[in-house]
């Protein structure tokens, strides 16, 4: 008994030795200023002077922001785009590399490119793009004879112009989900193959329910980007025009700059707050019963 | 190789994925390539023209950039101990949440991975104090510290996922083997889970050599700033020297792919045929 | 095994982050005061060779008693936020630094971390300074920093392109401008750059502050935005960015908009004393026939010349005397119009201080006689209402441009912005 119990108390003691570091530096970098941030979201502080108490005046003045509101909702939006189509496409493409067609590795290597340029590089280049005598626009109407089009400039596509120049940089999403791949034995495959089942068979029925786990897994990060997106668009468009691509991210940015801490404060418990509940929601109805935890179990 | 109908199709398509997004990944850099070899007046006035005459002087006064090696070198130290430090704290973070069990174990993982929703930005006051505070103002311990932090929760995320992934029955087979804890997790899982780690600390590798707002903000002399600042200095409160400065990212951006390749290629390199063996 | 190895790594890199941590220097123990100026003014800001070889001056001939370090501050945005942090978590961000003076940061005198001017400036050193812009500077009695970079902000004309449209001379009437306007676009030039995005719509921030303090006089700013000066300003604004601009104004930036007017896409545009060193307009080939000035008068009010303040100093307050005494050594040398005249002429901007120098470059010059012969001056909007209001501009002008507001909703939803 007294052996148990000797080996219990070292396990908890290995347990905590190997979560200490993680937890330290946790704590200093997130849980005290969270805790800094909540409390200053309750108060009317500009940055100068005194931290006055004002209840939770910051929080229904938030929520009755039209402007928020509709950052919101672009968050939302941006979420659904990142986790829905930005990852299902690395996953498609991570799918194909894993099979090593010819010049795979450079292909793996380019397609990450984009995401080690600094963003505010790939921003500019995209703004020329997108501009109104860009090259876009030479192609659109040279080939299909479509009007000029402002795509950053015109409320009702800016959103989706700065969307799409996101999701088609899968690279980020691509390289985990081919480490993952990557795990799959070979052997599944050339059983099936033996079976004579066709690639897209082989797909479906071996490397999907592989991937499950990482898919699931990154699909929750590329939502959680997307409820905090903030540089791209502050990049492209500052937020606007009359704030159509605002996000909850730029929002909390601008009412910094105006030294509005403590509305700033608010919106980024908010966004946690929304965040959180946004992406449990979307996992509950895009089924995620955690397939790796029964697994260890 | 089936040559149905069918295949061809598929491998069509398949190629024509692969190469649009090839060219869409391309494009900026080649933008970047290109826009680094022309005149600031050519860039103004049209941002896709060819150079009119390649001015390699771009180069040259990238090259010219105030204390360039010392900023390269303090580049290099913070993102190489970052993500040391990173990886190493988060695998042990990880072990235990993946493969460990107790009361009270899911409800850390939940804190500790809500974490990726935390605008960092909005962290700036409570950061500066904190490191102005402890005396590691304008020191790279300081940026060393923020970057590892500020990673933990997509790489605990990441490499959760990929520990979790391990069949139990192994673990089992190496306790019965007589493998006491720290084994399990040097011997097993660690290797086991090494391409999530690396994953991980790819993307810790790119922060950390990209990052500039805190950068800016914790440190004050050229002993403690990394090649990020320097690059700023092309630009000014009114004018942007941007051929200059595109010359000097293309510089910077080598040792951030090699980094890459280098993390990718040799380390997970080996997984040619999978990890789970028998 | 790898766990040790590791491990032992990891106890090496520990052991070398002493290198790491290189903090402050500790100054040799002689009592020499060392300043710490974080500079905007360095690497390729026109000002930074004059003013780094002011500061070698300044320490050698204070050498063992006062020593001025410059921490360089690249980037501006991230400059100013640098500010902003460390006001808010109770240190000064240096012990000089430089703000740019409007609503927003005149908030900062609230902060006991600056130091007070007021009880500094005696009456030799008072003088040197415009007087207009002290005035400006002080808020609530309270000096708590000092002008320093002043500027103007006209109208740019590209002659070339008006005189190939047979205009010879800037338009000296509202019909005479819109006449010159009609002529340049059925000659295919764009008139106008005008601009909707970044967070300022900077240029046509400028157009409509023109139009504002010709139709509500230079006090205009004091008014509600509802006021019909405004209302007619923002209908002003929205021809020009409907009518007499480039296809692209909307959600267009800075660099955009400058753009145009470098590569004589467009033939009017405005921009401040800063934009006339730059390298790629002066390797423009209409660069000697740009004539500033102002807009004809809209309204009833004439002759006002756009102006404000760029730079203003500040310091941080100390109980250490000797440390304050020190600073304000060095902003007496600083802003001693001899200073001031070596850094106007190698950069053309332009200061709140009284000196004799004249620039010989015809642009820079132009500068210089508009704003000496400026009867009347008045802030823009940003200047004279902050960012945040400015920011609620740039992103309404967009919807107001595009016909989605109107101009009386442009204003009250801008007016909601100002803390009345």
């Amino acid at each position: 008994m007294q052996a148990v119990g000797i080996r219990n108390r070292w396990i908890w003691s290995a347990r905590i030795l190997f979560l200490l570091p993680v937890a330290l530096l946790f704590f200093f970098f997130f849980i005290y200023p969270f805790f800094f941030t909540v409390f200053t979201s309750f108060t009317s502080w500009r940055g100068i002077g005194a931290m006055k108490f004002n209840g939770i005046k910051n929080y229904t003045k938030l929520i009755t922001d039209p402007t928020f509101q509709k950052a919101l909702r672009n968050n939302i939006v941006w979420a659904l785009s990142q986790g829905l189509i930005q990852v299902p496409l690395a996953c498609l493409v991570a799918m194909i590399l894993v099979r090593k067609p010819f010049g795979w590795r450079g292909l793996r290597t380019i397609y990450y490119l984009p995401n080690v340029i600094s963003t505010v590089a790939l921003a500019m280049v995209w703004v020329a793009i997108y501009n109104v005598d860009g090259p876009l626009n030479a192609i659109l109407s040279g080939l299909f004879g479509m009007e000029k089009h402002n795509w950053l400039g015109n409320p009702d596509t800016a959103l989706f112009a700065v969307i799409f120049q996101t999701v088609i940089y899968i690279g980020y999403f691509m390289i985990v989900l081919l480490a993952s791949a990557m795990n799959i034995p070979r052997s599944l495959y050339e059983a099936a193959e033996i079976d004579g089942a066709s690639t897209l068979v082989q797909e479906i029925n071996i490397t999907l329910p592989m991937l499950r786990g990482t898919l699931i897994t990154t699909m929750t990060l590329a939502m959680a980007y997307g409820m905090r997106h903030f540089e791209a668009t502050f990049l492209m468009t500052g937020g606007g025009p009359a704030y159509a691509t605002t996000t909850m991210g730029i929002d909390l940015y601008l009412k910094m700059d105006a030294l509005r801490y403590s509305e700033a404060s608010t919106s980024g418990v908010f966004l946690i707050i929304m965040g959180t509940l946004v992406i449990t929601l979307l996992r509950k109805l895009f089924g995620s019963s955690d397939p790796m935890s029964e697994m260890a179990q | 190789m089936k040559h149905s109908p069918t295949s061809i199709i598929g491998n069509t398509l398949k190629w024509i994925l692969l190469i649009s997004l090839l060219a869409l990944a391309l494009l900026p850099l080649l933008w970047l390539l290109v826009s680094s070899l022309r005149t600031n007046l050519e860039l103004q006035t049209d941002p896709f023209g060819w150079p009119q005459k390649f001015q390699w002087v771009n180069y040259a006064n990238a090259l010219a950039m105030a204390s360039l090696p010392r900023l390269l070198l303090n580049s290099v130290f913070v993102a190489v101990v970052t993500v040391v430090l990173n990886s190493l704290v988060t695998s042990m973070g990880s072990f235990i949440l993946a493969r460990e069990h107790f009361k009270g174990r899911d409800v850390i993982y939940t804190i500790l991975t809500a974490g990726v929703l935390v605008p960092v930005i909005s962290f700036m006051v409570p950061y500066f104090s904190m490191i102005t505070r402890s005396g590691l103002y304008n020191t790279l311990l300081a940026l060393i510290l923020v970057y590892t932090a500020v990673n933990i929760p997509v790489s605990i995320f990441l490499v959760t996922a990929f520990m979790k992934s391990i069949p139990k029955e192994l673990e089992e087979a190496a306790i019965m083997d007589g493998c006491g804890f720290f084994k399990r997790f040097s011997m097993i899982i660690l290797p086991l889970s090494r391409s999530g780690i690396v994953t991980a600390a790819t993307f810790c590798f790119i922060y950390s050599w990209n990052e500039f707002v805190m950068a800016m903000l914790l440190t004050s002399s050229v002993e403690s700033r990394t090649i990020q600042l320097g690059i700023k200095f092309f630009s000014s409160q009114f004018i942007t020297d941007y051929s200059s400065m595109y010359a000097a990212v293309i510089i910077t951006i080598i040792p951030s792919i090699l980094g890459y390749v280098f993390l990718h290629d040799k380390i997970i390199g080996g997984l040619t045929t999978g990890g789970v063996k028998g | 095994m790898k766990n040790s190895r590791l491990i032992a790594v990891l106890l090496l890199l520990c052991l070398l982050s002493p290198l790491a941590a290189q903090g402050q220097a500790e100054s040799g123990q002689q009592k020499e005061i060392e300043l710490r100026w974080a500079s905007i003014w360095v690497g390729n800001d026109s000002k930074a060779p004059a003013v780094e070889a002011l500061v070698k001056e300044f320490n050698t001939k204070n050498a063992g008693k006062i020593k001025v370090v410059i921490e360089p501050q690249p980037d501006y945005n991230a400059y100013e936020q640098k500010v902003r942090t460390s006001l808010a978590a109770g240190q000064a961000p240096a012990d000089i630094f430089t703000i740019k003076f409007n609503p927003t940061t005149a908030t900062f005198y609230q902060s006991d971390l600056l130091m007070d001017f007021q009880g500094k400036l005696d009456d030799a050193w008072k003088s040197t300074f415009d007087a207009g812009s002290l005035e400006q500077s002080t808020v609530d009695g309270m000096l708590k920093s000092l002008p320093m970079e002043t500027a103007i902000l006209p109208i740019w004309y590209n002659m070339d392109a008006l005189k190939s449209v047979g205009v010879n001379t800037i338009p000296a009437t509202v019909q005479q401008m819109y006449d010159t306007f009609d002529k340049l676009k059925a000659a295919g030039i764009a008139p106008t750059s005008q601009m909707t995005g970044d967070t300022n719509a900077w240029t046509s921030m400028i157009w409509f502050s023109h139009f504002a303090v010709s139709l509500g006089g230079p006090n205009v700013w004091d008014k509600p935005f509802t006021d019909p000066a405004f209302v007619e300003a923002a209908k002003l604004i929205k021809k020009m960015i409907q009518e007499y601009s480039t296809a692209d104004a909307v959600g267009l930036g800075a660099g955009g908009s400058g753009g145009h007017f470098l590569a004589g896409r467009t033939a009017v545009f405005s921009n401040g004393p800063w934009y006339a060193g730059r390298a790629d307009l002066a390797a423009t080939p209409f660069f000697d026939s740009i004539k500033i000035g102002g807009l004809p008068a809209v309204g009833e009010y004439e002759d006002i010349m756009i102006s404000r303040l760029q730079a203003n100093i500040c310091a941080a307050s100390s109980k250490d005397a000797a440390k304050e005494q020190a600073i304000v050594s060095f902003l007496k040398f600083l802003t001693s119009p001899s200073s001031i005249a070596k850094i106007a002429e190698t950069s053309g901007a332009m200061f709140a201080i009284k000196t004799d120098y004249r620039p010989v470059n015809n642009l820079q010059k132009q500068f210089y006689d508009v704003n000496a012969a400026a009867s009347t001056t008045a802030f823009d909007l940003e200047a004279a209402l902050g960012s945040e209001v400015t920011l609620e501009f740039a992103q309404q002008l967009g919807a107001l441009a595009l016909d989605r507001i109107s101009a009386e909703e442009f204003c009250a939803l801008v007016d909601r912005k100002i803390e009345h």
